[in-house]
């Protein structure tokens, strides 16, 4: 699929989770767990656009690429922000998950779901560029 | 799709009816409905969601400010959420601290 680039604000979060909507639907994946690559992807971008451009100049882009490959559709996020590979933050536990909202910190619980919604993440530094990769196998057998 | 929200209060209560796709752009109007609810100290805060098709973060992070801004005597029911958004809903735990019904029945 062709790369779409967009600038980096919160507004094109939905054109985000509309692209990687597209990119499961062409790989045969079925309706949850479209669902829950586009929410990792929004929750990555989310972050990106938030914390890693919080000081960027307005032409700032975030840009997503997908790859449809026999077994597997990889979905790639790719900015210019500072590096920052999710994987290192510390992410919510069962205890912190059963806790009561009145204690609750706020931290980490949207990369918690984009980690547990995809069936690989991963980060590289490449270049100046973050790359965060979402995998999600095509277990439905489309033919190719 | 976008986002949409209403607000009805009623006796003791208040309703907001989340409608779309609630991601971190759309997040700051849940914030602004909640605080504006607030003000009229409700026994009964009812989120309406069965036409909410998409739920970010952002949007649980909502919630946990409406569990810390009303007080611990206001109970939270959310009502109607269904697939992604009700397993992202319990997947975060959101289960163990509000009511999460089908449809409205005050307990």
């Amino acid at each position: 699929m062709d790369k779409l680039s967009l600038p980096a604000v919160l507004d094109s979060l939905a054109e985000l989770r509309r692209y990687a909507r597209d990119a499961a639907a062409r790989a045969g994946i079925d309706a949850d767990r479209s669902y829950q690559l586009q929410l990792a992807v929004d929750e990555i971008a989310t972050n990106i656009i938030s914390y890693g451009y919080k000081d960027a100049a307005p032409s700032a882009a975030i840009a997503i690429h997908g790859v449809i490959t026999a077994d597997a559709l990889v979905v790639t996020l790719e900015d210019q922000a500072p590096a920052f590979d999710p994987r290192g933050r510390q992410l919510p536990d069962a205890a912190d998950l059963a806790r009561p909202l009145e204690e609750r910190g706020i931290g980490g619980l949207g990369i918690y779901l984009a980690i547990q919604g995809v069936d690989r993440f991963d980060y590289r530094r490449e270049g100046g560029r973050n790359l965060n990769i979402f995998e999600m196998r095509r277990d439905h057998g489309t033919a190719h | 799709m976008g986002f949409s929200i209403s607000v009805e209060d009623g006796q003791g209560e208040a309703t907001i009816t989340l409608t779309g796709e609630l991601d971190a752009a759309a997040a700051p109007q849940f914030k602004e409905a909640i605080e504006k609810v607030a003000e009229a100290k409700p026994q009964r805060l009812i989120l309406l969601m069965d036409q909410l098709e998409f739920m970010a973060s952002a949007g649980l992070r909502v919630l946990i400010f409406a569990r810390q801004k009303m007080g611990a005597g206001v109970s939270l029911y959310v009502v109607g959420s269904r697939g992604p958004v009700l397993n992202t809903l319990k997947m975060s735990g959101f289960h163990h601290s509000v009511y999460l019904q089908d449809t409205y029945s005050p307990e």
